[in-house]
């Protein structure tokens, strides 16, 4: 209880700061923004659209993978607790897990997940 | 320990290592190019200054609050990192027992706040600077994991004041070798810096910060650097001995050890190319992470 | 002077200064880079410095890029000539540049000289009216110009044809890692590049094509070597040692212009000071498309001045093979008209 009250602290002190160094800086007696100066820079030309759109995400197959290893870390947090404990029974069912997680990565590489398709 | 005192001491470790990040920086660059470093040291503090007095620009139709909210998510993970770091025995601001946990939880939204600082602009240069990044700062991630759990093996916890004291005998180090060249790769990715910046890049004309201006600029760069501050806290604490040594009191070992990380990433930045994205995530997947496989098996059997 | 203690700390610092090169102006940025302290975008900068000279069809454009500066701002003109219109403007001599800049940043600080207002009216794009359930200016998902611009629309892509948003614009001709005065028209979907046109090839630079260690220098800097890039051995080169790390780094292959060379042979000529390389008739069309931005960025890095602008030159919209040889043509004469207006860029694009 006492830890979340730690981080939920420094949480309201750096996001306040951070928006006061924000908020209080700048010119008190600048212009507002004007339309010119708010088109975006892409070098002095007009852009013909807003920059938001439906995004081509490239590597959106190789996320699902990141996903599959970030499920063994839900598993290796308490493994490596009691590793010292298990002793080398720990490590062998590690290794076959990781095993069959680096098939994984064999396979995705071959199929060309990790290139910018 | 009590906040009145750790809060204090949090913020003043926080803005010698800013400024310090700033310096370090200016001086390796300089000494790169083969110039006198000058004055190196308050050079930053000029130029933070400047940015200060100076107007705050927008974009068209941004995401206002996420951009004015982004840096300070940045930053809060830093001040939670730096939080989470033991300056003495059983010393550290939030005595956590899993504290490398919520270490990796930061660092996984660093990806977050990142997107959002790029997305937040509505501008075509943040924009793709901030989905790329998404595209590495993720395989990263699992980099540290893996190399932060071989660190708390010998330790038999997940608290970084166990893991500090378990180096005791020996540094993580040397013990475990690869692990700290691995997380030097990681701290360049959550601060955005040399190979690994794919957010904030020259290719991009300063991808993510391309539309920052005056305050909102000081706002990222300090965040940016308040990451670096912490990322090398982390490093010093899990792999050379944190606050451990002789002689000196453990707070100035523990700043040293620091220091000493920051002067390798920053040399790091200025000395390796950036390759493209896809090299990158071949070399991430087939390279990095067998190697950080291998960091553990070395921990593993090391323990036994 | 009336200055703030903290205004004159500012000042006793370097001034953030945007670059925009012109003709004959390349050369000169390179050195600059050792002194000054140029910026990646103008949002960060103080002072724009115009550097050589600014085609007449090129001015709507520096006029667009000086808007974009935060208050408060002024331009300096060194190796270039101001338009007549232009109020008030700031001269740099060849050796007084340093000097002018300094002065300049403290008098904008302190207040002495005004900050310079906006060239463009102060009125969005496109006209828009918030109709609409959502206030975005037209009928359904996809219509009008919410906040004055339109929203992109979908395309099939290159690689997977996938039917997501291509997005169209105009990149240049001012942007740090693009060849000065070059203006590309990009088809992007996401951060690959689906098709690109040269509406306006690069200001020529004389002299530039000698000089192999100027154009190791612009790659460093575009793959985040700027401190390495601006160092030079013996030779006039960038350290061996920076040099080979940058060749690891750029994928074998990358960039084949049509005489078979990538950009890993192009970086070695330029390493063994062999002559620059003829024309071989080699277009964008050739080299860009299906290239993510970084490498996209990487391949146009990696050509001399001269050969960069040729390959431009014959890749402009209309796209035919008439002017084949001809890389030479002058500055101006090639910007279609609708340049300096920003609505007529239509959502379409050119095909891919």
């Amino acid at each position: 209880m006492e830890n979340t009250i730690q981080i939920l602290l420094l949480t309201a002190l750096s996001l306040g700061a951070v928006m006061a160094l924000q908020r209080l800086g700048g010119l008190s007696d600048a212009p507002g923004v004007t339309a010119p100066q708010a088109a975006p820079f892409i070098g002095g030309a007009a852009p013909g659209t807003h920059a938001w759109q439906r995004f081509h995400v490239r590597y959106y197959t190789m996320t699902l993978l990141f996903v599959a290893f970030e499920m063994e870390m839900m598993f290796m947090y308490p493994w490596a607790v009691v590793f010292v404990e298990e002793g080398i029974k720990a490590l062998v069912e590690m290794g076959m897990f990781l095993a069959i997680l680096t098939i994984g990565i064999i396979y995705g590489w071959r199929e060309g997940i990790f290139a910018w398709e | 320990m009590s906040l009145i005192v750790g809060l204090p001491a949090l913020l003043a470790l926080l803005l010698i290592g800013l400024w310090a990040a700033a310096a370090l920086d200016t001086a390796i660059g300089r000494l790169i190019v083969g110039r006198p470093v000058g004055m190196a040291a308050t050079d930053p503090l000029r130029a933070v200054v400047a940015d200060y007095l100076r107007q705050r620009t927008d974009t068209e139709a941004p995401d206002h609050l996420n951009w004015l909210l982004a840096p300070g998510y940045y930053f809060l993970l830093a001040v939670v990192g730096l939080a989470l770091v033991p300056f003495a025995p059983d010393q550290s601001l939030i005595a956590l027992d899993t504290s490398v946990v919520l270490w990796g939880a930061a660092e996984a939204v660093v990806v977050v706040a990142v997107f959002l600082h790029g997305w937040s602009p509505n501008a075509p240069f943040p924009l793709i600077g901030a989905y790329r990044y998404v595209a590495i700062g993720l395989p990263v991630m699992l980099l540290s994991m893996f190399v932060l759990i071989a660190a708390s093996i010998p330790a038999q916890s997940l608290d970084l004041r166990a893991v500090v004291e378990s180096q005791r005998g020996l540094w993580n180090v040397i013990r475990q070798p690869l692990g700290l060249p691995l997380f030097l790769a990681v701290v360049m990715s959550l601060t955005l810096r040399g190979p690994f910046d794919y957010a904030d890049s020259a290719d991009l004309a300063g991808g993510t910060s391309a539309e920052d201006g005056g305050p909102r600029w000081i706002a990222w760069q300090t965040a940016r650097a308040a990451m670096l501050v912490a990322a090398c806290a982390i490093a010093a604490t899990a792999f050379l001995g944190g606050y451990l040594g002789p002689v000196l009191p453990g707070w100035l070992w523990l700043s040293l050890k620091t220091l000493a990380v920051m002067v390798a990433v920053v040399l790091l930045t200025h000395l390796v190319p950036r390759m493209p994205v896809a090299q990158m995530l071949t070399l991430i997947w087939i390279v990095l992470l067998p190697i950080a496989f291998l960091d553990l098996l070395i921990a593993g059997l090391g323990a036994l | 002077m009336g200055m703030s203690w903290a205004r004159a700390f500012a000042a006793s610092g370097p001034p953030p200064v945007f670059a925009a090169i012109g003709a004959g102006g390349l050369q000169r940025a390179e050195e600059l880079h050792g002194t000054l302290r140029l910026q990646r975008s103008p949002r960060q900068a103080a002072i724009l410095l115009v550097l050589g000279e600014i085609a007449p069809d090129l001015l709507p454009f520096l006029q667009r890029l000086h808007d974009h500066l935060p208050h408060p701002r002024a331009t300096i003109w060194h190796r270039a000539t101001p338009p007549g219109d232009w109020t008030d403007p700031v001269q740099a001599t060849a050796d007084g540049l340093e000097r002018t800049l300094t002065d300049l940043w403290r008098s904008i600080l302190s207040g002495d000289r005004a900050s310079e207002p906006d060239f463009l009216p102060d009125k969005p794009p496109n006209e828009w009216r918030g109709v609409g359930p959502h206030g975005q200016g037209g009928k359904g998902m996809m219509g009008g110009t919410p906040y004055g611009r339109p929203m992109a629309m979908t395309d099939d892509d290159l690689r997977d044809g996938l039917s997501l948003d291509a997005y169209s614009a105009p990149f240049g001709p001012f942007l740090p890692m693009l060849p000065p005065g070059l203006i590309l028209d990009l088809t992007l979907q996401g951060d690959v590049i689906q098709s690109a046109t040269a509406t306006r090839p690069p200001c020529p630079q004389p002299g530039s094509d000698d000089r192999p260690g100027d154009a190791i220098a612009r790659l460093m800097r575009v793959m985040d070597m700027p401190a390495l890039a601006l160092r030079r051995t013996r030779d006039g080169l960038p350290p061996a040692m920076g040099i080979a790390m940058l060749r690891r780094a750029i994928p074998d292959g990358l960039g084949r212009a049509r005489d078979g060379t990538d950009v890993r042979d192009r970086l070695d000529r330029w390493r063994d000071k062999d002559a620059p390389q003829a024309d071989d008739g080699t277009r964008l069309s050739d080299l860009l498309p299906g290239l993510e931005w970084h490498e996209a960025m990487i391949v146009l890095n990696s050509f001399q001045p001269d050969r960069i602008r040729a390959i431009c030159a014959r890749s402009g919209p209309e796209g035919g093979d008439e002017d084949d040889k001809d890389g030479n043509r002058d500055a101006p004469a090639h910007a279609p008209p609708d340049h300096g207006g920003h609505q007529h860029h239509d959502m379409t694009g050119p095909a891919a």
